[in-house]
């Protein structure tokens, strides 16, 4: 009833593309930038280091996040806190030697590790995996496209079926959860061997985790089920076949009218991609990383696609009604009505605004799943997702202070 | 040329969502202005030139007084978004055809300046602005605020009145038709009932309205009036009666839905809109006025923060009553 009369009548948030084409190869970089916040530099990798497809560049002292690999033959150019940057080359022109023999291919699905042992090498080839904790009962892997725009997951279990294999059975080789099941859109027939399907409405925003899992178990974040995301599972997938270091990411790119979906290098720069598709641009245009509901917008041409980023896209001046900044809330309660969680992103926005990040703890606002239909329903067009995360983040940031001991100053005595 | 090195393009920055669905303040008020032009249109035709001097004057008034006092709390003018201008139509749809030009002008400039802006603007006002402009004009001024009294050329009656005065046997005869057609003594909008429940529907559709509101209001209205009916059907009048006179499709649509004074979630818009219709009905028949539906819209705004309070528990959390064992604790 919602959904008629209301508010999303919106023929865009049904996650079924019927999109068959195969993966197009994104374009051969002439520069990339990777993102290392976080990541130790490997000893010996500095400004002007020759690099290689599959060379290791920087590790994360966490199991849970993939090592940093340098995606194509290049050299260094600069290394702040933020980024690295490679600048392409050619090794046919370079001194024989300065180069090693192309990586030998770790067979992942063959060496037969299980558990953590096989999460480490997975680590080491780059991907991340993500912690559950401890072990659990029932793994969902979410099928659907995680945001309307997104485009690559049925092409993904149709056309590129070989990854998800792979990435399913390293999945089942972790030996995290009792049970993998696979959650597609209504309708969609795949089958995986040693995983039971399920199907789910696919409407956004049921292609959320904890929405997705609600619509599977039929409870509300029920505590021994967890879920983990398709892109990922092809990635590990990715490794296991191609033997080498994660060096890509699927990312659907695109306009409102136009899009294809692309496996590009991790690091490619969003000017080149631009340009590889035909996409102009005009002032005024923003360009978004991630998907259109829950993305970051980017300022210049020059930023990349990170790993893991699944979505690139151009929003042309004037299709949306543009954020006027300090619009004030007029109460209407569109967020409210739409909200999944049922929290009120009405006052928690309000809260962010003036300040008073303590109040969110009374509106749990904890819960937010970061869908970010409040925002497009609101009619003030105020930034409400950026407020929550506003706040989610200064509270952490309070709590890891709270955290920390007080020193004492030794008393002399 | 390459797109990578050119540094002439500006992008935008902007936060999540980049997609919206294209609803305004602006287009909501569009819509509303349309949903009431068939209202305007059959006040016309029934009251002619002076039902559109009174609706100028209402909608004029309210824009500048808008605007005067954006000015002096300095903030950014908001005439173009056309909430004033709903707001001084819905005032004048109040009032009867022969108001008189300062009686609009208070009344426009109360609703405006006293109901909304002293609130901080639209949407942070408790009561519905129109309703607290009509209120203080109508128990300041009864006499020029009374239809019957005051529009002495007209055939028309008040079928209110008639009810009050002359109990539910004299009104038997009233058609429904007539009153749907607007044939009726009045306030000069609100009693053309059939446009206005056309406009209604059509806000609903759009969903510009909520319509669980509209619709609970209705029937809140219905069964009151229902209830009375078999009680005792010479002291009170049927639910179609009550619901063709006076302004209760008019409070249903456009008084009762305004977003700021209602609740948003399903119970509460629900239980709203009930209480509403019921008090329409209870002032109506025990109460000193003949048209109990202002009063009520604006009692059940008082009441909104109240109902706001009944929700659901957000996602995945369950109910803590006192003694109760966590769920997840138990075997």
């Amino acid at each position: 009833m919602k959904q008629h009369f209301q508010i999303i009548n919106d023929p865009r948030f049904r996650l079924v593309y019927n999109e068959h084409r195969l993966f197009g190869t994104g374009p051969a970089p002439r520069k990339i930038r990777l993102n290392r916040e976080g990541f130790t530099m490997v000893p010996g990798v500095k400004k002007k280091t020759m690099v290689y497809p599959g060379m290791l560049l920087a590790e994360h002292p966490s199991l849970e996040k993939g090592d940093l690999h340098a995606p194509m033959y290049g050299v260094i150019t600069e290394i702040n806190a933020r980024s690295v940057f490679v600048e392409a080359v050619d090794p046919q022109e370079q001194a024989p030697g300065t180069f090693p023999d192309p990586l030998e291919p770790v067979n992942l699905l063959k060496d037969g590790l299980e558990g953590e042992e096989l999460v480490l090498a997975v680590k080491k080839m780059g991907v991340n995996t993500r912690s559950l904790g401890r072990r659990i009962r029932t793994l969902i892997v979410n099928g659907l496209n995680p945001e309307p725009g997104i485009r690559w997951a049925e092409p993904m279990l149709v056309e590129h079926a070989a990854e998800i294999r792979a990435g399913l059975e390293l999945q089942r080789r972790f030996g995290r959860a009792e049970e993998i099941m696979l959650a597609v859109p209504t309708g969609c027939n795949v089958q995986f061997e040693g995983v039971r399907t399920v199907h789910v409405d696919p409407m956004y925003p049921n292609s959320v985790n904890e929405l997705m899992i609600k619509e599977v178990t039929g409870m509300e974040a029920p505590p021994d089920v967890a879920a983990v995301g398709l892109h990922n599972v092809w990635s590990l997938g990715r490794t296991a076949l191609t033997g080498l270091p994660l060096m890509e990411t699927v990312i659907t790119m695109g306009t409102a009218r136009e899009w294809a979906n692309y496996v590009v290098k991790n690091g490619s720069i969003v000017g080149e991609l631009l340009e590889f598709t035909h996409i102009s641009l005009k002032s005024g245009d923003t360009i978004l990383r991630g998907g259109p509901l829950r993305g970051e917008s980017l300022d210049r041409l020059d930023r990349s696609i990170t790993k893991g980023s699944y979505g690139f896209f151009v929003v042309n001046a004037g299709e949306v009604p543009p954020i006027e900044g300090d619009s004030p809330c007029i109460n209407c309660g569109a967020c409210i009505q739409i909200c999944p969680t049922r929290i009120d992103p009405r006052m928690l926005s309000r809260y962010a605004e003036f300040g008073r990040y303590d109040m969110s703890r009374k509106e749990n606002f904890r819960l937010c799943i970061d869908c970010g239909l409040c925002g497009y329903v609101c009619i003030a067009r105020r930034p409400v997702l950026q407020y929550i995360r506003l706040a989610v983040k200064k509270l952490e940031q309070e709590e890891r202070l709270s955290q920390l001991t007080p020193i004492e100053p030794v008393s002399k005595a | 040329m390459s797109t990578s090195q050119n540094n002439d393009i500006l992008l935008a920055i902007s936060t999540p969502p980049f997609w919206h669905c294209g609803r305004t303040i602006r287009k909501n008020s569009f819509h509303t202005l349309v949903a009431l032009t068939p209202a305007v249109i059959m006040s016309l035709i029934h009251w002619g030139l002076p039902a559109a001097r009174v609706m100028a004057l209402a909608i004029v008034v309210a824009m500048v007084t808008e605007a005067v006092c954006q000015t002096l709390m300095k903030q950014k003018l908001s005439q173009d978004n056309g909430t004033a201008a709903i707001t001084g139509l819905l005032l004048a749809f109040l009032l009867p055809a022969s108001a008189p030009w300062w009686l609009v002008v208070i009344g426009a400039a109360c609703a405006m300046g006293i109901g909304r802006m002293a609130f901080g603007g639209y949407g942070a006002n408790q009561v519905n602005a129109t309703l607290v402009g009509w209120a203080m004009i109508f128990v300041s001024f009864p006499f020029q605020m009374d239809a019957a009294a005051s529009l002495l050329q007209t055939d028309l009656i008040d079928p209110l009145l008639k009810l009050k005065y002359f109990g539910a046997d004299a009104v038997a005869d009233i058609s429904l038709f007539d009153l749907l057609l607007g044939r009726q003594l009045g306030g000069l909008g609100s009693s053309q009932v059939g446009a206005l429940l056309i406009g209604g529907i059509y806000l609903a559709l759009r969903g510009v309205i909520r319509w669980e509101i509209a619709l609970s209001f209705i029937i809140g209205t219905f069964l009151a009036a229902t209830c009375l009916h078999f009680a005792d059907s010479s002291l009170y009048a049927g639910p179609f009666f009550h619901l063709g006179t006076g302004s209760t499709i008019l409070a249903a649509f456009f008084l009762a839905t305004e977003d700021s004074c209602s609740p948003h979630r399903p119970l509460p818009m629900v239980l709203y809109g009930l209480t509403g219709g019921v008090l329409v009905i209870l002032i109506r028949a025990f109460g000193s006025y003949a048209d109990g539906a202002p009063f009520a819209v604006m009692l059940i705004n008082l009441l909104a923060p109240m109902f706001a309070l009944i929700r659901s528990h957000p996602f995945g959390t369950k109910p803590s009553k006192a003694g109760a064992a966590d769920w997840r604790t138990r075997a």
